[in-house]
């Protein structure tokens, strides 16, 4: 009995510091910003009114919240995509072909994502500048004629947006892709190339089923940091703009919450990007659900 | 039992902690002031911190940054207030906005009749004429003032004087003159016009206005006046705005964001754009960018509508205030009457920042003194902004004003749906006026 009794004491001990740390850091501010949703108040008054669901039935009806709903929406959609694409291929080919240099293409790819993204909108201001950017050069040279794209402009400035997010990511998840494409047998491919099947059937046949646990596992994380990530990008290479044209939810977020007083607004932006995150990342769990395939 | 032991030993070090916290706090009345490092640097204010120290033995622990909403942001939210805050009106985080909208800062009418530490002058005997009668120190219109006028510089239209003079060019007097300008430089392929970013269109719009309407209509545009934006002057500012957004240099609004903004402030320099609104603080910030040859920095006041008419420079200035949750009110209170003393003055003129007090204009050198100048050689002054009204729900007035200027030159918004955005935008702002 007293034994069991010191186990008991020794896994709450042990659990303890997590279950507070987390109490205190997530749950309870995650709390916080839902009640906060439901007054109208600024971030450094002490004052707050009872607004009850006033700045939701509001957020409805703006025209800029829903147009960077649709942004942040653009950009899980396309980024996503194209990451994924490219990550998995490159990675098919990194893994299983022998070509000279991989470590050094491995690097290559893996280099965006160390960068901070400071320095890669610094990167890419440059690349995207119009009279001397490396993007216009480079298409002027191969179209003979003087190419002016406005890459920030209004009209290009979520392309722009999603070129810099898909270059910064593809590294990270191609690496992860590798680890766990190197891990299936080599025996599967001989006995499927016995069968006649090419590469790119053996590709869809047999990795693809064969990393799928990693695929969506990788797909939750890449839907939640997009949603993060778009907030740093748009913060550091556009401010939202021209004419809150790249604006994203949590941007948009932030200058209704600290630049226009309206801190109750922006947090019930919040908690909608945060049931949204949460919904969407439910949803993609449950689309890409597959039996488990063991080998 | 070692548990128990635990825990209150852990209570033990809080209290102890906390203790040791409150002592600290009730020890000694040190001044906490936060500064904005801006092209002036920030030594200016150690300086005048240590001056301020020597004068009158208070203890002051000064913080300067680029970014400073975001190193006192923090601490504010906990509940811990500088007691003096430098910082200007019109910054993207709109900290000073955010306070005066919550009527979250203290009045500071009893430091105008405070004498100057050190001196035997009254604050408001040194002061410049209307400085502390503007909707920028007096947000609330009740006769008080809220804000200590600081750093003050003319804003208007830069240029290089050099490719005028090499041009054979007139500065132009009016806006006709102006168009006629634009037409004659792009023969040559330059733009007429350009800007940094938006932010830059408040001075240039308040300029517009008053030239347009004079001082009255200036004031009732700026209290969101019922039926105010459907009055022909009203529209003569917008055909005016919208008639510039053809004559901007195209590639403008894609640079228009923080980022970018140098690289349209680097086509005056490379005489591809001939104007953009902008501050005395531009020769500082460019100062190692590089430049056409026999680049000359040259700055006028806004055309003036019709011949004869009055042509306006707006008068940027920043401004110092307190928080309403600040400790040390009575220390911050002299902490701002020592601003305008002759030794504090001095130290700031010296890293080119002007204080706005009486006969500073004779002190100054080089480019400074043409700036400064400017209102002597014709051009009126404006002062004055929108006036406060409490937080709307997702708007304020640079996106509904300035913003749409990226898209007017990119072409994807006509005048008129600018023009109904701020009508309606106004008529919301009217009904939450602070009174």
């Amino acid at each position: 009995m007293i034994k069991r009794s010191g186990r008991g004491r020794f896994i709450f001990l042990c659990a303890a510091p997590a279950t507070i740390l987390f109490l205190i850091f997530m749950v309870i501010p995650t709390v916080n910003v839902f009640r906060m949703s439901l007054f109208k108040r600024s971030a450094y008054s002490p004052t707050e009114d009872f607004v009850g669901l006033d700045n939701f039935i509001r957020l409805l009806g703006d025209a800029n919240f829903i147009r960077s709903m649709q942004n942040t929406i653009l950009l899980i959609v396309v980024v996503t995509v194209i990451t994924f694409a490219f990550a998995l291929v490159f990675a098919a080919i990194l893994t299983m072909e022998k070509i000279k240099g991989q470590n050094f293409f491995r690097i290559i790819f893996y280099i965006p994502n160390i960068l901070s993204v400071v320095v890669i909108s610094a990167i890419f201001s440059a690349i995207y500048d119009t009279n001397n950017g490396t993007l216009n050069s480079l298409l002027s040279l191969f179209s003979g004629k003087t190419v002016a794209i406005l890459w920030k402009g209004e009209s290009m400035v979520m392309i722009s947006l999603i070129i810099a997010m898909v270059w910064q990511a593809i590294g990270y998840y191609m690496v992860m892709y590798m680890a766990s494409m190197s891990s299936v047998s080599q025996s599967l491919y001989e006995s499927a190339s016995l069968d006649g099947a090419g590469r790119i059937v053996s590709f869809f046949q047999i990795t693809l089923p064969l990393i799928w646990t990693n695929i969506r596992t990788t797909l939750t994380f890449f839907i939640i940091s997009t949603i993060n990530m778009a907030f740093l990008f748009v913060k550091a290479m556009t401010s939202g703009g021209p004419n809150g044209a790249s604006e994203v939810a949590l941007s948009y977020m932030y200058k209704q919450a600290y630049t226009n007083s309206t801190y109750g607004y922006g947090m019930a932006i919040g908690a909608l990007v945060f049931l949204f995150s949460f919904g969407l990342s439910a949803l993609v769990n449950a689309v890409t659900k597959r039996e488990t395939l063991e080998f | 039992m070692s548990m128990k032991k635990a825990i209150s030993f852990l209570l033990a070090a809080v209290m102890a902690a906390g203790s040791s916290v409150t002592a600290m706090a009730a020890e000694g009345d040190v001044l906490k002031v936060a500064a904005i490092e801006t092209a002036y640097g920030s030594e200016m204010w150690q300086e005048v911190c240590d001056a301020f120290t020597a004068q009158t033995g208070i203890e002051v622990e000064l913080i300067t940054d680029k970014n400073l909403e975001d190193v006192i942001g923090a601490s504010m939210k906990a509940g811990d207030f500088p007691d003096v805050i430098h910082l200007a009106t019109g910054r993207e985080d709109a900290l000073t906005e955010t306070f005066i909208k919550d009527q979250n800062i203290v009045d500071l009418t009893d430091v105008l009749s405070m004498t100057v530490p050190g001196e035997e002058a009254v604050v408001s005997d040194k002061i410049a004429g209307g400085f502390t009668e503007t909707s920028l120190t007096n947000p609330y219109g009740d006769g008080k003032t809220y804000l200590a006028p600081m750093f003050y510089s003319p804003c208007g239209l830069f240029y290089n004087a050099g490719l005028f003079e090499e041009k054979g060019w007139e500065i132009p007097a009016t806006w006709d003159e102006m168009w006629a300008l634009g037409d004659k430089a792009k023969e040559e392929g330059i733009s007429l016009f350009t800007y940094p970013t938006t932010g830059y269109f408040d001075a240039f719009f308040y300029a517009l206005m008053y030239s347009v309407g004079g001082p009255e209509f200036f004031n009732q545009a700026t209290n969101y006046a019922e039926g105010i934006w459907e009055t022909p002057e009203a529209q003569k500012c917008f055909d005016i705005v919208a008639k510039l957004a053809e004559y901007t240099e195209p590639t403008t609004p894609a640079q228009a964001n923080d980022q970018d903004f140098t690289k349209n402030q680097q086509l005056v320099l490379d005489n591809k754009a001939l104007f953009m609104p902008n501050g005395t603080w531009i020769v500082g910030e460019m100062a190692e960018a590089p430049r056409a040859e026999g680049f000359k920095w040259g700055m006028t006041a806004l055309p003036a509508v019709e011949e004869g008419g009055d042509g306006y420079s707006y008068t940027w200035f920043e401004q110092a205030w307190i928080p309403g949750g600040a400790q040390n009110q009575d220390g911050a209170k002299q902490f701002l009457a020592y601003l305008y003393s002759d030794a504090a003055c001095e130290i700031f003129a010296k890293a080119g920042a002007i204080q706005p007090v009486l006969n500073i204009s004779e002190k100054l050198e080089g480019d400074n003194q043409m700036f400064y100048g400017i209102y002597d050689s014709g051009a009126k002054a404006a002062m004055g902004n929108f006036a406060a009204f409490s937080p709307i729900e997702g708007l304020d007035n640079r996106t509904v004003w300035f913003d749409p200027v990226n898209s007017l030159v990119s072409g994807t918004m006509t005048e008129q749906e600018w023009i109904d955005g701020i009508i309606s935008a106004s008529d919301q702002m009217r009904a939450n006026l602070i009174q």
